[in-house]
């Protein structure tokens, strides 16, 4: 009761604190004098504000008060504490007030650490970041207050969706938002940038560390989402190409993209308007995708149910952003008229450049799979959905040169020159494809583009460990973030041509027997719990006259009424050993499934390696200053 | 004769538009031939013809329609109308049971008989595809 | 000029993906329960213990108070709610109907029995969707009701001071 209100009030002051922080910082802009220590003040006291009311909801959630909508909708007091707290942003409206906080407090950071700058640069980012932040506290004030209060007081809450009680679940969102919102900072000061025509190398080696704070948590973030996805849902995948793990993807591409177009701004001073259409592209990505997660537009597998109304807000705050940049990048935006005349075919920038028009061709692909249903379905009224095959079959030829191209970039140099050794380079290239051969060998479909696939995943693999003993820590974190790559590539493709499952119904005390493997269904256990009932199955597989234990569980939740099955995983360094088991109707039969993934980990560390590249390349700004 | 700057930027152009071209074509090609549509049973029940491709179905599973056996599970798909017979051996999702929303993916052996690939699970109980419930509402 | 007409398309181009996205917005997409029903829901349902079906407008047509009561035998708090509503059932200027919900029948009946019968009328909600149609958070969950419109909800299980305010209104 007291925390809500605290909460809401001080959500209504954290709105109010934007006035001053316009108010001033009009008037300093004018004025030629340094920036207004008021401003800074004031965007503190909005942090916090925004900081209180979120514990606020907080609190609300760890003592269960069910005077609270909000918390009465996603908690129950039988909830172990920790999912307790991380039912505050597992709900819509805890959500967006999270991304209120982080807003919040990107924008402060920024203020304090780009003190060096353009003081008009500095405050017209801010000022581009409160249009952002009023827009958001309006949506969570008017349509999803978290705060809403219930009367009569329920005595218990309906409880949070137990699919969502996962520690990689509970984690996922605050690091995805990171992610997205750092995109805010980069949008608001991309706008202030081409306003002022501020878009330098100055500018562009400050805000590459805003890129790469960013791309580090956006990579961690759809990380924790597939971890989430592999070992909650136990459908034994990682990725589905939902939409809604699509959407995560769209940024994740373009932010990548603009990483490295960053890096040729920041040594060349050219591509000043691929840098602007990039970092636009990324926030607007991040809010469309916020859209169709929200407004339940699309129909995901992972989509949870929802309020269509907010979408509309959603979407029109949306195309009031872009249509804001639009008008700004064509009225301010001068082209760099000295571009073209430094290009040539065989340079860093040629090469980095083409993959950046593979990644927005991936990105498109992306796009309109996810958005043509919603199109089509408008226009014709079809109802359909776009499956998987759909975008193997577009993105999966073009790694094949994406990866070429990853592995010899770096080798090249800046402006022109040619390529030293090239002969090593291509001795390497037949290595990979003979040993790629090699692997492949037994597998009859698609063997071809197999072989070559991963001949030219192999061929990056090899160049960047080629390039770590010969360099050293010369461009580490590069060469990291690469062979983190190719390492994934690797891994997912050898994971899915050498998966093997097995999928069938039995009872307690059957075993079943294919092929590969022999299951036996031991004996069933039953355990009770804080907030569920565990039902332990007991299986032995058989497989190449090696015996394996492996006891999954079913969780019947009490509140809500749910069952959940909880996959019982064995990993080591070469595979993962997965089985679920499934009631249904509540009969004698379970529904079992076993699989055996290769390399699942390595999916895992690679992704790591992915981030540490970025973590590196952070770290490296700070000592070269 | 043109200058080397202009001749680059000219095959830098057509390259582009090539691409571009080609990457259209190749996605609307692949859209054509991997888009998975969707019917509700009655839709099946005035369907003329009907092809091999993979559709997929959606509407409630009906009461007391589940039965199961050690390769696959039966039931019955109902949109309150007409009603379809659905086999399948494969993973069935935590949220499947009956009286709820189902969507399952696969293909029409005849009108009255799916034989389902997959069956697509939810997260959350209160959820009911966009499909289903259109299929539910005009009845 | 050139890169007038450039613009132009572009801004035409978002605006139509807006209006698309728009229309696919309203074209809605859940099956969530209505937070604020203000007139009651129409629909048809089983009676408990009989094979008939009625029509919700057959139910509340009379100028009168109703009490929609959704219970189950399962749900621990209907048990305690459930002395006040036989001793609301008195009450002659209210009719109380049961809506038992996502319930065993032989279980609802061993119940009714075993604590008495406040309700005139018990329609059944076997897969839980009435209930959504009123946009019921749960059980036990009540709506006052008069002349088709609903008065009060009352989530959560009723108590002494709840009856006295349902008392308070028909008066």
């Amino acid at each position: 009761m007291l925390y809500s209100f605290i909460g809401y009030y001080s959500l209504i002051f954290g709105l109010f604190i934007s006035l001053p922080i316009f108010f001033f910082s009009i008037k300093n802009f004018k004025t030629d004098a340094v920036l207004d220590p008021k401003i800074i003040t004031f965007s503190f006291i909005q942090l916090f504000l925004v900081i209180i009311s979120f514990l606020g909801l907080v609190f609300s959630f760890v003592y269960s008060d069910f005077s609270n909508e909000t918390v009465f909708n996603n908690s129950h007091t039988t909830k172990p504490l920790f999912y307790k707290i991380s039912g505050t942003w597992g709900n819509h409206e805890g959500s967006l007030l999270l991304w209120l906080v982080v807003l919040t407090l990107f924008i402060f950071l920024f203020l304090i650490k780009s003190k060096g700058l353009l003081k008009k640069y500095r405050i017209l980012t801010l000022l581009f970041q409160q249009i952002i932040i009023i827009g958001f506290f309006i949506f969570l004030i008017k349509s999803s207050n978290p705060f809403n209060y219930i009367f009569p007081i329920p005595n218990e809450g309906l409880g949070l969706n137990p699919i969502l009680q996962d520690p990689a679940l509970a984690i996922h969102p605050p690091i995805l938002y990171l992610g997205y919102v750092g995109s805010s900072i980069i949008f608001s000061s991309v706008l202030a940038a081409t306003t002022l025509d501020y878009i330098t190398k100055e500018w562009a080696i400050h805000i590459k560390s805003w890129i790469l704070i960013s791309w580090v948590f956006l990579t961690l973030g759809i990380l924790l989402g597939s971890i989430w996805a592999y070992y909650e849902l136990g459908w034994g995948g990682f990725w589905f190409w939902d939409p809604v793990e699509n959407v995560s993807l769209m940024p994740w591409l373009a932010l990548t993209t603009l990483l490295h177009s960053i890096i040729i701004l920041e040594k060349k001073s050219i591509l000043s308007s691929w840098v602007i259409i990039l970092s636009i592209a990324t926030f607007t990505l991040s809010m469309c995708g916020t859209f169709l997660v929200r407004s339940g537009i699309l129909n995901s597998v992972h989509t949870f149910a929802n309020d269509p109304e907010r979408g509309l807000f959603i979407l029109i705050f949306l195309f009031i952003l872009i249509f804001i940049s639009l008008f700004i990048f064509f009225i301010y935006h001068k082209t760099d008229n000295k571009v073209s005349n430094s290009f040539f075919l065989l340079s860093k920038e040629t090469s980095i450049l083409v993959n950046n028009w593979f990644m927005m061709y991936f990105l498109s692909v992306i796009l309109i799979g996810t958005v043509y249903p919603i199109f089509l379905e408008v226009i014709s009224s079809q109802k359909i959905s776009v499956g998987p095959p759909f975008y193997h079959k577009l993105i999966i030829p073009f790694l094949i040169p994406f990866l070429i191209f990853m592995a010899i970039g770096p080798q090249l140099k800046w402006i022109k020159g040619g390529l030293e050794g090239k002969l090593n380079l291509l001795i390497f290239f037949i290595i990979s494809l003979l040993i790629s051969f090699f692997i492949v060998k037994n597998f009859k479909d698609n063997f071809l583009i197999n072989t070559i696939l991963i001949g030219s995943a192999f061929y990056l693999f090899s160049i960047t460990i080629r390039d770590f003993l010969l360099k050293k820590l010369k461009n580490i974190h590069q060469n990291v973030a690469h062979f983190g790559f190719s390492l994934l590539i690797l891994s997912i493709l050898l994971n899915n041509i050498f998966s093997s499952e097995l999928i069938t119904n039995l009872k307690v005390g059957e075993r079943f027997k294919n092929d590969k493997f022999e299951i036996v269904f031991n004996d069933l256990k039953k355990f009770e719990q804080k907030n569920y009932v565990s039902f332990k199955g007991n299986f032995l597989i058989i497989h190449n006259q090696k015996k394996d234990e492996l006891k999954p569980e079913l969780r019947v939740y009490n509140q809500p009424n749910i069952v959940t099955s909880e996959a019982d995983i064995k990993t080591n360094l070469f595979s993962d050993k997965f089985i679920t088991m499934n009631t249904v109707k509540n009969e004698e039969y379970f529904n079992i499934r076993y699989q055996v993934k290769p390399f699942m980990i390595w999916i895992w560390v690679s992704v790591l390696l992915i981030s540490l590249g970025g973590i590196l390349s952070l770290n490296k700004k700070k000592y070269e200053k | 004769m043109y200058g080397r700057k202009v001749k680059l930027r000219f095959f830098f152009i057509v390259a582009i538009i090539l691409s571009v071209i080609l990457s259209v074509f190749l996605v609307l090609k692949s859209l054509e031939e991997n888009v998975v549509y969707f019917k509700s049973p009655s839709d099946i029940k005035s369907l003329g013809k009907f092809g091999n491709e993979k559709i997929r179905i959606g509407g409630m599973v009906k009461q007391d329609s589940i039965k199961i056996k050690s390769n696959q599970v039966n039931f019955i798909i109902t949109d309150l109308k007409s009603e379809i017979n659905v086999t399948y051996s494969g993973v069935v999702p935590n949220l499947f049971s009956e009286g709820k929303g189902v969507v399952a993916e696969g293909y029409l052996k005849d009108k009255i008989f799916f034989e389902a690939t997959k069956i697509l699970a939810k997260h959350d109980e209160n959820y009911m595809p966009p499909e289903v419930k259109a299929a539910l509402e005009n009845k | 000029m050139r890169n007038r007409i450039i613009y132009s398309l572009i801004v035409i181009f978002f605006l139509f993906v807006f209006v698309i996205l728009y229309k696919g917005l309203s074209n809605s997409n859940l099956y969530t329960p209505k937070a604020n029903i203000k007139s009651i829901p129409e629909f048809s349902s089983e009676i408990f213990l009989k094979k008939n079906t009625v029509n919700s407008s057959d139910i509340f047509n009379k100028k009168n108070y109703y009490l929609l009561n959704i219970w189950a035998s399962w749900c621990l708090p209907c048990r305690d709610e459930h002395p006040l509503l036989i001793n609301l059932s008195k009450n002659q200027k209210i009719e109380i109907i049961g809506l038992n919900y996502k319930d065993n029948l032989n279980n609802a009946n061993k119940f009714i029995n075993e604590l008495g019968n406040p309700y005139s009328t018990i329609l059944l909600d076997r897969d839980g969707t009435k209930a959504i149609e009123w946009g019921a958070f749960g059980v036990p969950e009540s709506f006052l009701i008069y002349d088709n419109k609903i008065v009060k909800r009352y989530i959560g299980p009723l108590n002494l001071k709840l009856i006295d305010e349902i008392k308070n209104y028909i008066k």
